[in-house]
This record gives structure tokens, C-alpha cells and sequence, in this order.
């Protein structure tokens, strides 16, 4: 528990030192508790989520970071390896690839690289990964800017 | 030693070198794993290594770099520039093979002031009341354990056979001879023949292991006694007992001299 608030607070203060560092990411820390954390990443360019600002929600175990962090979208996302009602997030890093050298940052640009390549082998969203697997790329990306737009961009008006 | 200045040093710099990549603080007591070298606290690794043994079934023998992935067998750790400690993932692995606490305290002895020993385990008359002539049935054991304790290597079979094997050829050869040869000159003949076979393995301390194989044969006890007196007259406590305070005792007085003896092979030649 002291360890895993020391390690936090570490983190907490690098982000606010190199705050312009990655400006992909804005990893902010609750208010009144270290283990809560949200982040807001930009999608990356040339793929269906460029333009879009996706929320992420953290929850930091009391073992951090010996056990990984449990991340998910917050905004909805159409991605064949995030579940598209409850935002989980299939990622090998966050399960039994996890390392403590991991912090909050990385595991933000391992999200953000996960949006650029997705695995539709291990599909957690099926109707995405279907799509990819049969070859239908144009049938994705559409649909993944479409909620791109409706779930990820500022509203006009 | 340098680590470890250098981690007190750097708190506040931003050299990722400095700092563990588990905690993200300070290095405290710098561990490496024994492959790749990466650095990191004794506490966070060895913690990092228990949860990823729990995620097995089985015991496993070998763990991931956080930062490189390669497989490492062991950490490192408390290196003095003297010695280490090592920690092994598989604790099975560690149970074969760990300095324990009676190799130690024979590494300790040659930290010691020669000789004070003399008055009762008599070098010199064990030469000239022919002493040698009853073979001693514990000197092989006691030369593993002796050896085991210097090179800090389990396996060292082949060393002591090679030693063990001079000391025999000198007994038999004295057994020929022994109307003619002086004490002293057997005496010289055994140290030179010794000090020859042990040297490559042994570098630095080969004198110092002459000197105290001929004081074991000069005890005439066995091992566990000659321990008793031995570590009586060092006045530490023995082997084994009240092993938490006994323990920073012995490493108190390895960092009170801190001869580096293993790495002082060339100028050995040179003197």
C-alpha cells in the first residue's frame, strides 16, 4: 500500500514536470484519491480515430505496480480489441505481459499504439474483429470513424 | 560500493540510471539479475520475483526483466567489491548451493592476522614428530568446503581431486624417503608442491591457504571440532547459533579489512 502510493506519487509528479512531453496524452490524477486516474488521449493520425479525444479510467491496485493497472474507454469506441459496451480493453500488457517498469504514461501510448494496430485475432468487440478478419477494412474504419465522430469529437452546436 | 554512492548522489537528477524502475526511486541496496545486469532495489525485485513464482503452479527457475524481458536465474546482490550474495528464483536451486554460514566463516579466517593460532595447533611440530605419516581422513572434505568457500563456486570436485592428489603423491613419496628428508624440507617441499596446484584456482591466496590446510593437518581434530577451537579463539559466536547477530558480525569484519585479495593476482607475481 506505501509502496504502491510512493510509486503513484512519483508518477504524479513526472507528469505534472514533462506535462507538455506527449501532448497525446493528458494524464490527470483525482482529486482526492492517488489510485483513480483518467487520461485523455488523441486518436492517432491515418487511422479512423484521428480527430477524435478518447477518455480513459484508471484503477490502480494497492499491489501497484507489482499487479498492472485496470484501464478501460470511458468513451465508446468501435476497436476489435475493446469491448463496446463496457470499455474493457484486451491488452497483453495489462494482463500477463504486465512489468512494474509499466507506468501510467506507457501504458497510455501502448493504448494509443493498440489503436493503430489492431489484433481482430483476439476480438473482444466480434463485430469488429469479423470485419478486419474477413478482409472487409473499408467496413471497419467507417464504422469506427462514425463513432469516432458521434462519441469522440466536441459537439457543434 | 560505486552504485551505491553513485544512487545516494543522484536523488534529484533525472539520470534514469540512478533511479529503480519498479519504484521509481532511489536505488536502495542495488540488486542486479545476473544476466542482463539491470538494476534495481533488493526489495522491489525480489517482491516482483515472489508475485510472478505466485502466478506459477510450479516453481519456476527463472524470471523476466521488467525492462529487457531476458531470463534471469538470480539476483545479485550486496556486492562490497569482496563478495556477494545471490538470491536464486528457485529456492530448490538455492538450497543446493549457497555460501553458508560455516563457508563464510572460513572466508572470514583469511581476513584474519596469520598465526594466531600457533600455540595450539603447532605447524612446526607437526612436521618434525612426523605427524604427516597418518594420512588425515577429513582433509578432502575440508578442502571442498575450504575451496567452495574461496572460489564461492559449488562445484569445485575437480580442484580439490587435483589438490588432494599432490598432498596424497607428497605422503607416499615422504613414505619412500623419509630417512633422508629434514623436516624442514618436507615442509618446503609440501608448500611449494601445494601452493603450485592450487594457485591458478586460488591466485592471491594461495599462501594463506597453505598455511592454514597445514594448520588443519596440524590439529589432528576433525572438522566440526577444529571449527569450535577455530572460531573460540576468533571469539565469534559459532556456526549456527544466533545466526541474526553472529551474521553482521562477520560482515562487520569483512568491511573493517577490505582487502580485495581476489583480484590481486598480478601484483602476487611481481613481489
Amino acid at each position: 500500500m506505501q509502496a504502491s502510493r510512493a510509486r503513484l506519487f512519483k508518477e504524479y509528479k513526472e507528469v505534472q514536470r514533462e506535462k507538455t512531453a506527449d501532448p497525446d496524452i493528458q494524464l490527470v490524477c483525482d482529486d482526492s484519491n492517488i489510485f483513480k486516474w483518467t487520461a485523455l488521449i488523441k486518436g492517432p493520425s491515418e487511422t479512423p480515430y484521428e480527430g477524435g479525444v478518447f477518455q480513459l479510467a484508471f484503477s490502480v491496485p494497492e499491489q501497484y505496480p507489482l499487479q498492472p493497472p485496470q484501464v478501460r474507454f470511458l468513451t465508446k469506441i468501435f476497436h476489435p480489441n475493446v469491448h463496446f459496451k463496457t470499455g474493457e480493453i484486451c491488452l497483453d500488457i495489462l494482463k500477463n505481459a504486465w512489468s512494474p517498469a509499466w507506468t501510467l504514461q506507457s501504458v497510455c501510448r501502448a493504448i494509443i499504439a493498440l489503436m493503430a494496430h489492431p489484433e481482430p485475432d483476439s476480438p473482444l468487440n466480434c463485430d469488429s474483429g469479423n470485419l478486419l478478419r474477413s478482409g472487409d477494412v473499408r467496413g471497419y474504419q467507417s464504422m469506427a470513424r462514425m463513432y469516432t465522430r458521434l462519441a469522440a469529437m466536441p459537439k457543434k452546436g | 560500493m560505486e552504485d551505491e554512492s553513485a544512487a545516494s548522489k543522484c536523488d534529484f537528477s533525472n539520470d534514469s540510471s540512478c533511479s529503480c524502475p519498479i519504484c521509481l526511486g532511489p536505488l536502495i541496496q542495488v540488486s542486479y539479475l545476473d544476466h542482463c545486469f539491470h538494476k534495481f532495489c533488493f526489495n522491489c525485485i525480489l517482491r516482483w520475483t515472489n508475485v510472478v513464482s505466485g502466478n506459477h503452479r510450479t516453481p519456476i527457475s527463472s524470471v523476466k526483466c521488467p525492462l529487457c524481458k531476458r531470463d534471469n536465474f538470480s539476483i545479485i546482490y550486496g556486492v562490497d567489491g569482496t563478495c556477494f550474495q545471490r538470491h536464486y528464483v528457485n529456492a530448490n536451486v538455492e538450497d543446493c548451493f549457497i555460501l553458508s554460514r560455516a563457508h563464510r566463516y572460513r572466508l572470514q579466517c583469511y581476513y584474519t592476522e596469520q598465526g594466531f593460532l600457533e600455540d595450539i595447533f603447532n605447524i612446526l611440530q607437526y612436521w618434525k614428530s612426523c605427524k604427516y605419516n597418518q594420512p588425515n581422513n577429513w582433509l578432502q572434505s575440508w578442502l571442498t568446503r575450504e575451496i567452495q568457500a574461496l572460489t564461492q563456486e559449488e562445484d569445485v570436485d575437480i580442484i580439490v581431486h587435483h589438490i588432494f592428489g599432490v598432498v596424497k603423491a607428497l605422503w607416499t613419496s615422504r613414505e619412500q624417503k623419509s630417512g633422508i628428508n629434514v623436516p624442514e624440507n618436507k615442509q618446503e617441499e609440501f608448500k611449494m608442491s601445494v601452493s603450485e596446484a592450487a594457485r591458478p584456482f586460488l591466485g592471491a591466496r594461495t599462501d594463506r591457504f597453505v598455511y592454514e590446510i597445514q594448520l588443519f593437518l596440524a590439529s589432528g581434530l576433525n572438522i566440526e571440532a577444529y571449527d569450535a577451537v577455530y572460531i573460540q579463539r576468533l571469539g565469534w559466536s559459532s556456526p549456527g547459533v544466533n545466526t541474526e547477530v553472529s551474521q553482521n558480525e562477520l560482515i562487520d569484519r569483512s568491511t573493517v579489512i577490505p582487502y580485495l585479495y581476489i583480484f590481486d593476482d598480478d601484483s602476487d607475481g611481481n613481489e
